[in-house]
């Protein structure tokens, strides 16, 4: 009974590579591999469609009537695992609690692109864009300064928060209610 | 004198042809190799230079053209720049006996035939010239004075002869059928439909014929000449620029021309399978049958991964040669018995 079985198996083994059926069925699955939908996507041609809450470049925002969102409260350089932004503050000419940023650089070079920063931002300064072509010959292209961060939340923002002044000059710092997220 | 003239003109452009028309499906073999390989692994393949990569062929052939043309120091110059050539030429010259179809075209008054010429030693002519571009390798392997080059020189030396032996045996068994050694005769031979083909009754044959093509050819899954892997490039590591195209070339004309063997002697060349479908001209269905072989040599080498060198060596001397041969004594006693 055992050595009959055992002939079977043998049988079957033989069988097996005398008619090459591993490699015919090694063959079916790459023949049929040719018929299977490409995932590939041609990228320069054609681009993805990046989900909301994709996170790209980071770009400062303006108030609807174009004053600067940031108060230069350095939180976000606090955040900011990589120590990319640097951010100088000043205070507002003639009203000694209001703060701005007078400088404010990202080195994208080392950006990590976590959104710790925009996180941190208590009056929502900060946004990621779906950005992401920044390729250049020259690293200190990459250095970017408030004015760029700016023109990027342009671009890439063109829908502006209102702003509301409804404090006291005098009293506040963070001169902005915080009602939920703004529209971005 | 002015016959002989118009002869020499036909047989020019007939050669000119044939040149043309193989050099074209040299190209664009690679493009179509590189596409199926790609979907076989769900990529696209060439996809930049023109429609669907379409002209990619092309863009490499220039590339290739105005490299530049490196020699190392410690190279053997005059074999390093005879070796691809040695490759390229017998790989080429097969092309001269094939019967591409069976009517002649009449123009101007000449008539120009689907083949160079009509050799009676066809199929021994292809042979020897398969064997004199197995030099070109060695030869490159040895004169590029580079280990990995040597070494793939050695190996495919040591490949092509084991497997030359069970192909020319495997073909043994047709000709024993088909009397002749004319590639036009033998295709003769197989006239009246798929079942007077010889892939029927020498069915064995053809099985070892097809690997050992694919062993004759260098292409995996046995490319252990050139094995990436383990000999950067094999035999043609220090070639670049024309040279290097030239064995590229030739590994690509080497494939079809044994695709064209294996139509020929297999599947009946240019016959139809049926009556019914012999409408369709004969130059198709050899382009077909050719065309289905080197789908199914890429289709093998996106399949199947690479060989050792033992089990090479073991499959060729212990499996191949001895059912070649019991082919051949099969053949020719069942023969002798209904020829009497």
């Amino acid at each position: 009974m055992l050595s009959h079985r055992g002939f079977h198996h043998r049988l079957k083994r033989f069988l097996q590579q005398v008619l090459f059926l591993e490699i015919l069925a090694g063959m079916a699955a790459t023949f049929k591999h040719l018929f299977i939908r490409r995932v590939t996507i041609q990228y320069p041609h054609e681009k993805r469609v990046l989900p909301n809450g994709y996170r790209g470049f980071i770009a400062l925002l303006r108030y609807d009537d174009g004053t600067d969102k940031c108060v230069g409260c350095d939180l976000c350089e606090a955040a900011c695992p990589s120590r990319v932004i640097t951010v100088i503050s000043a205070e507002v000419e003639g009203q000694p609690l209001k703060r701005y940023a007078k400088e404010y650089t990202m080195d994208m070079t080392r950006c990590v692109f976590c959104g710790l920063c925009v996180e941190a931002c208590p009056v929502n300064a900060l946004g990621m864009t779906k950005e992401y072509e920044y390729a250049t010959y020259d690293k200190r292209n990459l250095k970017l300064n408030k004015e760029q961060l700016l023109t990027i939340g342009d671009r890439a923002f063109p829908v502006r928060e209102t702003r509301v002044e409804f404090q006291h000059p005098h009293a506040a710092f963070f001169n902005v209610a915080h009602r939920g997220y703004p529209v971005k | 004198m002015i016959q002989t003239a118009l002869n020499l003109i036909v047989v020019l452009v007939t050669i000119g042809v044939v040149m043309a028309v193989v050099l074209l499906h040299v190209a664009y073999l690679t493009y179509f190799e590189r596409k199926i390989l790609g979907w076989m692994q769900d990529r696209m393949g060439p996809m930049e230079v023109g429609y669907h990569g379409l002209l990619q062929p092309i863009a490499d052939g220039l590339k290739l053209f105005f490299k530049e043309d490196i020699v190392p120091a410690q190279a053997n110059k005059i074999i390093f720049t005879l070796a691809p050539i040695l490759v390229l030429v017998p790989a080429l010259i097969g092309f001269a006996v094939v019967p591409f179809g069976r009517d002649s075209i009449h123009l101007f008054g000449l008539t120009f035939r689907p083949y160079v010429t009509d050799l009676n030693i066809g199929i021994l002519y292809i042979l020897a010239f398969a064997s004199i571009g197995a030099y070109g390798v060695l030869l490159g392997g040895w004169a590029s004075n580079n280990k990995y080059s040597l070494l793939g020189g050695l190996r495919s030396a040591a490949q092509v002869i084991s497997y030359e032996l069970s192909l020319g045996l495997a073909i043994v068994g047709v000709l024993l059928m088909a009397g002749s050694l004319s590639l036009v005769k033998i295709t003769e031979a197989q006239n009246g439909g798929a079942l007077h083909w010889f892939i029927l009754p020498q069915f064995v044959a053809f099985v070892i014929y097809l690997i050992s093509a694919v062993a004759e050819t260098n292409r995996l899954p046995f490319d252990l000449p050139e094995a990436e892997s383990e000999l950067v490039a094999g035999f043609f590591t220090e070639y670049s620029g024309m040279r290097f195209a030239f064995f590229f070339l030739a590994e690509y004309a080497n494939m079809i021309l044994v695709s064209c063997i294996a139509t020929i002697l297999f599947l009946g060349g240019w016959h139809a399978p049926f009556e019914a479908l012999s409408f369709i001209p004969p130059i198709l269905w050899f382009a077909g049958k050719v065309y289905f072989f080197l789908f199914f040599y890429i289709w093998i080498r996106g399949t199947l991964p690479r060989l050792r060198y033992d089990q090479l060596m073991m499959f060729g001397w212990k499996v191949m040669i001895p059912l070649a041969l019991a082919n051949i004594l099969v053949t020719s006693v069942v023969l002798f018995f209904i020829r009497g």
